[in-house]
């Protein structure tokens, strides 16, 4: 089965400009996105997940640049692009946003209605009595109920759920190919955040969506990626299909994350944590990334960054342990342990 | 929407009545020369039976009542020195409608100059705009008022062939007082806005509009303009009040009978009954400004409701 590449990032750099100085924010990155896919990207926090995708749509900061690199999309590299017009062609209407935080992604002075209706008008041209029916079913299809009461409704009469449905649906109603969903639930609560990744799942269906899921929860993505890209410091250091990456995991760093899910904690201990700080992004980095923070790094990480060390056709992981010189090393015991418990779907 | 209003306007009648009160109060401690004209030339019987006359014997409380009834029937008293026996609201309503007059048009200027400023400021932040924007207010703000004021009346004078004195039927005369009342505002209008539509639109809801494609364009002025203009709103009233009874100085430059020296006049001729009058009248106004400006605001922000209903959830 071959299947069909949306989006092709080649050999990315993203760097920021901070008095003076570069952060170097996204380490050269490779990566193909399947049609119809739904990808997972975890990693810690200032990994560069959000930075990362916000280059697909033009988004980076005043202060950030795209040094190097290809973003191709149907034919085009987006990341040559410079006008507005030339982003305006790929914004919603090939690739929307869920942005993190419903709570301010929303404009408190304009209704909920005019809001979903913008992206509409400006992607189907739709006016008037059409454009009303269309914003009415968008939010049904959200699972707003009462939309027609709803659709005359401000932001701050909407709960922080409602909130991040109505800015999902803005994002639906841009009727993009890519929907791309920079943690979408961690303002929300477990059970809300349960209904909205269910949400989201079923709205990738109805609309045939390729979905990139932002996320540093790992038990969220379970539920709903097929494959899952592990980042650390700007780079991807392991990317498999899900099964791939919780049952076969190879990164020291994503037995790290593994071992952090409550799933894996033993009842009255406490949870893992992953000791030190991820580096410095201003400094080039010598080596793997992780290894000053890995117990068990071998000299090699010190000194020379490792390639990309092929597993299985899907599977890739960027780690000298896979090199045939490398000692071997296990993952961790209740790593290995994830398989039999029956892993941690829920 | 009107239980709000009316519990708004009661609670400012309370206020006023308070101030009203305190007013009068204040105005007994002065010396009573200030209710004649020829004070010094009067005998003592004479002051005696104008005092009576005018009722100033009485308790403080019969007269604080006496004064408020009078009010109700929208009569401010009578001047004594300013022009003797002349009702107060017949002095002003010769002056009231010129200064109205110049401070509204002044205020249309401001807005028409100062909003799109402060918008080309925000829009193109940094660059020529912006910093013509700022040289402009850091100018208005640092240079005094009176000195520009000067210079435009010197200036449209010499070189322009402007009139120096202000004459109600000949409009070229209005012109330079106009500008010289627009300035202010305009810095402060421009400066405002700019700094609210910056704030505005460095929030995610922008980040937001700009991922679902809007125009750089639209995004400035259908959601940044609207959101940065309401918390400016609410300042539009008083603004406006105080220019129509704050340009003393341009008044008296070129001489326009207006309401603006005024009080300054009344005040330095202790004309009592005058100085109550002005003093209440500018609270009236003071007051009247802050009702109008909350009541814009409620009417544009819809975070603020009128009542409880319907409320989050
Ligand atoms: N405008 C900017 N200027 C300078 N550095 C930036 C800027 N934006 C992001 N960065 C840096 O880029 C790195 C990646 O940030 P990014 O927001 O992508 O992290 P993230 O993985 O999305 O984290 P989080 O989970 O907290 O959202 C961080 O080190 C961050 O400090
Ligand atoms: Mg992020």
């Amino acid at each position: 089965m071959e299947k069909e590449i949306v989006l092709s990032v080649k050999n990315l750099n993203v760097k920021f400009k901070l008095r003076g100085r570069a952060l170097h924010a996204i380490r050269d990155i490779s990566l193909d996105v399947y049609k119809g896919e739904s990808l997972a990207i975890v990693g810690e926090s200032g990994s560069g997940k959000s930075v990362f995708t916000k280059a697909f749509m033009g988004l980076l900061d005043k202060n950030g640049y795209i040094e190097s690199g290809e973003i191709l999309y149907k034919g085009q590299n987006l990341a040559a692009f410079k006008t507005e017009r030339e982003w305006q062609s790929i914004r919603g209407r090939e690739i929307a946003m869920v942005l993190q935080d419903p709570m301010t992604s929303l404009n408190p002075l304009k209704t909920i209605g005019a809001q979903i209706g913008e992206a509409i008008q400006l992607h189907q041209g739709l006016k008037g009595k059409d454009l009303k029916a269309a914003v009415l079913e968008i939010l049904r299809d959200v699972g707003i109920t009462e939309p027609e009461r709803r659709y005359k409704q401000y932001p701050h009469e909407f709960s922080g759920g409602m909130r991040q449905r109505v800015v999902i649906a803005i994002g639906i109603a841009c009727r993009p190919r890519t929907l791309i969903c920079d943690e979408p639930t961690t303002a929300l609560d477990v059970t809300i955040q349960a209904q909205i990744l269910e949400l989201l799942k079923s709205l990738k269906k109805k609309y045939q969506l390729t979905t990139l899921y932002i996320t540093h929860d790992l038990g969220v993505v379970a539920n709903v990626a097929d494959r899952i890209a592990v980042m650390y410091a700007g780079d991807i250091v392991e990317i498999g299909s899900c099964e791939e990456i919780f049952y076969d995991p190879r990164h020291p760093y994503t037995w790290a994350l593994l071992s952090s899910l409550p799933q894996l904690g033993v009842k009255g201990e406490e949870l893992y944590t992953i000791k030190g700080t991820p580096p410095n992004l201003f400094q080039t980095i010598k080596g793997d990334a992780y290894a000053p923070r890995n117990p068990r790094a071998l000299k090699i990480d010190f000194v020379e960054r490792p390639p990309y060390f092929e597993v299985s056709p899907t599977h890739r992981v960027r780690s000298w342990l896979m090199d045939s010189r490398a000692p071997k090393v296990d993952p961790p015991e209740h790593i290995k342990k994830l398989r039999s418990q029956g892993g941690i779907y829920r | 929407m009107i239980r709000y209003l009316a519990k708004r306007l009661a609670r400012s009648v309370i206020t006023l009545i308070i101030i009203i009160s305190i007013v009068f109060l204040l105005l007994r401690l002065m010396p009573i020369e200030g209710y004649f004209q020829n004070y010094d030339k009067l005998t003592k019987g004479q002051i005696h039976t104008g005092i009576v006359n005018m009722g100033l014997d009485k308790p403080i409380p019969v007269q604080l009542k006496n004064f408020f009834i009078q009010l109700l029937h929208g009569n401010l008293g009578v001047s004594r020195i300013y022009r003797a026996n002349v009702p107060i609201t017949e002095i002003l309503a010769g002056k009231v409608p010129i200064s109205l007059t110049l401070g509204g048009i002044s205020l249309i200027l401001s807005l028409v100059l100062g909003i799109p400023l402060g918008t080309l400021m925000a829009r193109f932040k940094g660059k020529f705009w912006d910093r013509f924007g700022t040289a402009f207010i850091v100018f208005i703000q640092a240079v005094p008022a009176a000195v520009y004021y000067l210079f435009i009346q010197v200036f449209g004078y010499e070189y322009l062939g402007f009139s120096m004195l202000f004459k109600k039927g000949d409009f070229t005369t209005w012109i330079l007082p106009i500008i010289s009342l627009a300035l202010g505002n305009i810095a402060y209008y421009s400066m405002w806005l700019r700094r609210y539509m910056v704030d505005e639109s460095n929030k995610d809801y922008v980040k937001l509009a700009v991922a679902k494609g809007v125009s750089s364009k639209d995004i400035m002025m259908k959601h940044v303009f609207r959101n940065a203009v309401v918390p400016m709103i609410q300042y539009l009233p008083s603004s406006f009040l105080n220019t129509v009874i704050g340009s003393i100085y341009v008044e008296s430059l070129y001489s326009i009978p207006g309401m603006g020296g005024l009080l300054v006049d009344v005040v330095k001729r202790q004309d009592n009954t005058m100085v109550q009058a002005m003093v209440i009248l500018f609270a009236c106004v003071g007051i009247l400004g802050l009702i109008l400006g909350d009541i814009l605001m409620t009417i544009l922000d819809p975070r603020i409701s009128f009542n409880k209903k319907g409320g989050a959830r």
